[in-house]
């Protein structure tokens, strides 16, 4: 049997990856089969969410990390040949996906942001992005199989529908893998998620402290927003938790208003906010990219604009 | 006293890409540069060298015959030596077929290492697949996305990020990471790095030296460029600029 597979270690990504996989299935005319950890979504679930078969994965040993299923995906996968494999593209995703990949010596889509069967080719047509965000690359898989991996939030969750029915079967507990977690290290605060927020205002390199950041938050809580950063006030100088990341390697956002504080306009970050619906800005630097990709924009310190809105705002 | 191979490409900065007549890439006007995250991979691999008491780091890129200059440019970040692997048809390459012609490389010409470094990704496509893709060709355990790393008695020890925190994991040597940014600061080569790099080895591999085919399994259909431009209104920080600036907030319908 072909068919469209998902391989998912929760609940979340399997409903999204089902609406994935079902954005094909019906055009291929074939099958959806959910392969999924025990314990994320239950057969029932799958089944009722467009998967016609749901394999799942056995419970890991203590120490042993999701890539340790990697034999028996592989396994399963050569026994029945599917079209396509859609994982999400998180740290343990992509990591299995390319592995996986390499085993079956298949073509992989990274970070695939739309997806679409092409009757005409009989390929796979698949779009991501290239450059730290310039471009748009549009892949074309013909041969099988063609393993994808999907940014989480990207594509609509599956409904689930009446009456549907589908097989379920067990997997057998992989053999040990050579890498072993001896520690884990939960997020000790999980800061808020951004990726639905309505309003973010966005700090960036312009501030001079980390105790300014203030201002920024205090601008967010005048809009009803959430604060955001640029890459560098997470990673570099760890201002702010990386969860608040917005860009091609953190989170990508929506929300109806995006304030830009002293953010410079790299592309690798505005492709974060390109589903924004109004971006503005304030940049001292009157050259900075981030004027032409902004709606509008005031060209000044922020440290002086900032409370001036806070009061305008006010009246 | 570790051997380290660290993998290098030399890619287009992008930041310097125009959007060209009918949304083509226009690279008219662009330099290069070795990529952002592998800049963490060389650092990472010279370091651990330097803490193992002495070894050595062999680089190892894959690109066309004008990537010579990433070479020297890796050259002078603290490696040892390096391997070119250049041909004129190396060029934009799927991370598949890159991932077959480094393990057949180093499977070919590096006999005996403990470590290999990559980067998280490339600076230009971003797929973030050559490292456990390689890992998976030469059959060595594999941990991506590392922002803390040691090795001690044929071991190896890193926290890997992942989405509900760190994993922090072991894994016998020979192994393969991939290297997030924070992991460490990236050295700035002075003058007398450069002029070193000139005296380090290059091993320059050709395609006809090599034995695989190296097909890629996908198809770029296009490659266009991607609009992120908006009307880009300056206004002044003068009470006028602010004044329009909060209408403009209130007028889009997101605030009161």
């Amino acid at each position: 049997m072909a068919g469209i597979w998902i391989v998912a270690e929760t609940r979340e990504q399997a409903f999204e990856l089902l609406g994935a996989g079902r954005l094909l299935a019906p055009e291929m005319e074939t099958t959806v089969t959910a392969v999924v950890a025990k314990g994320s979504a239950s057969p029932q679930e799958c089944i009722a969410r467009g998967a016609d078969e749901v394999l799942l994965l056995a419970e890991l040993a203590p120490g042993e990390p999701f890539g340790a299923q990697l034999p028996v995906i592989e396994q399963e996968a050569r026994a029945s040949s599917p079209h396509a494999i859609l994982f999400s593209a998180t740290a343990r995703g992509k990591e299995t996906a390319a592995r996986l990949s390499a085993r079956l010596a298949a073509g992989l889509c990274s970070a695939c942001t739309a997806l679409a069967f092409d009757k005409a080719t009989g390929s796979i047509v698949m779009e991501r992005l290239a450059y730290g965000g310039a471009a748009i690359q549009k892949l074309a898989a013909s041969a099988a199989p063609v393993v994808i991996t999907i940014p989480p939030r990207s594509f609509e969750p599956a409904e689930a529908m009446d009456g549907r029915q589908g097989k379920t079967r067990e997997l057998p507990a992989p053999p040990p893998s050579a890498v072993k977690i001896v520690e884990r290290k939960p997020k000790e605060k999980v800061s808020k998620d951004i990726t639905e927020a309505r309003v973010i205002v966005c700090a960036g390199r312009g501030f001079d402290k980390k105790e300014d950041i203030a201002l920024a938050r205090r601008l967010a809580d005048a809009l009803g927003g959430e604060l955001g950063a640029t890459r560098p006030l997470t990673e570099e100088l760890h201002w702010l938790p990386e969860d608040l990341c917005i860009g091609l390697s953190g989170v990508q956002v929506k929300p109806e208003l995006y304030v830009g504080l002293g953010v410079s306009g790299q592309v690798q970050h505005m492709t974060g906010v390109r589903g924004a619906k109004v971006v503005c800005s304030v940049n001292r630097d009157e050259n900075a990219p981030i004027f032409a990709l902004s709606d509008f924009g005031i060209v000044g310190d922020l440290y002086e604009v900032v409370p001036k809105i806070l009061e305008k705002l006010e009246t | 006293m570790p051997t380290i191979v660290a993998c290098f490409k030399w890619v287009v900065d992008e930041v310097y890409i125009r959007r060209g007549a009918g949304g083509a890439l226009d690279f008219s006007s662009v330099d290069y540069k070795i990529g952002e995250y592998d800049r963490n991979a060389i650092e990472e691999a010279v370091r651990q060298r330097d803490a193992g008491g002495g070894g050595s780091v062999i680089g190892v890129t894959v690109g066309t015959p004008e990537s010579a200059k990433g070479v020297k440019d890796g050259l002078s970040r603290g490696m040892d030596q390096a391997f070119f692997v250049s041909d004129p048809s190396f060029k934009d390459l799927e991370p598949s077929q890159t991932a077959a012609i480094l393990a057949e490389v180093i499977r070919s010409r590096i006999p005996q290492y403990d470590l290999i470094a990559c980067g998280e990704g490339s600076s230009d496509l971003y797929a973030q697949q050559v490292g456990p893709r390689l890992a998976e060709l030469l059959g060595i355990p594999c941990v991506c996305f590392v922002q803390k790393l040691s090795i001690e008695g044929g071991r190896l020890r890193a926290e890997r990020r992942v989405e509900d925190g760190v994993e922090v994991v072991e894994a016998p040597l020979p192994a393969l990471v991939t290297v997030l940014p924070d992991i460490n600061t990236p050295r700035i080569p002075g003058v007398r790095d450069t002029l070193m790099a000139g005296k380090k080895p290059v091993i320059t591999v050709k395609r006809d030296e090599l034995t695989g085919t190296f097909e890629g399994a996908l198809k770029t259909a296009a490659m266009t460029a991607s609009s992120l431009e908006r009307t880009g209104e300056k206004l002044a920080a003068d009470s006028a600029g602010i004044a329009r600036f909060v209408d403009s907030l209130r007028k889009s319908g997101v605030i009161k």
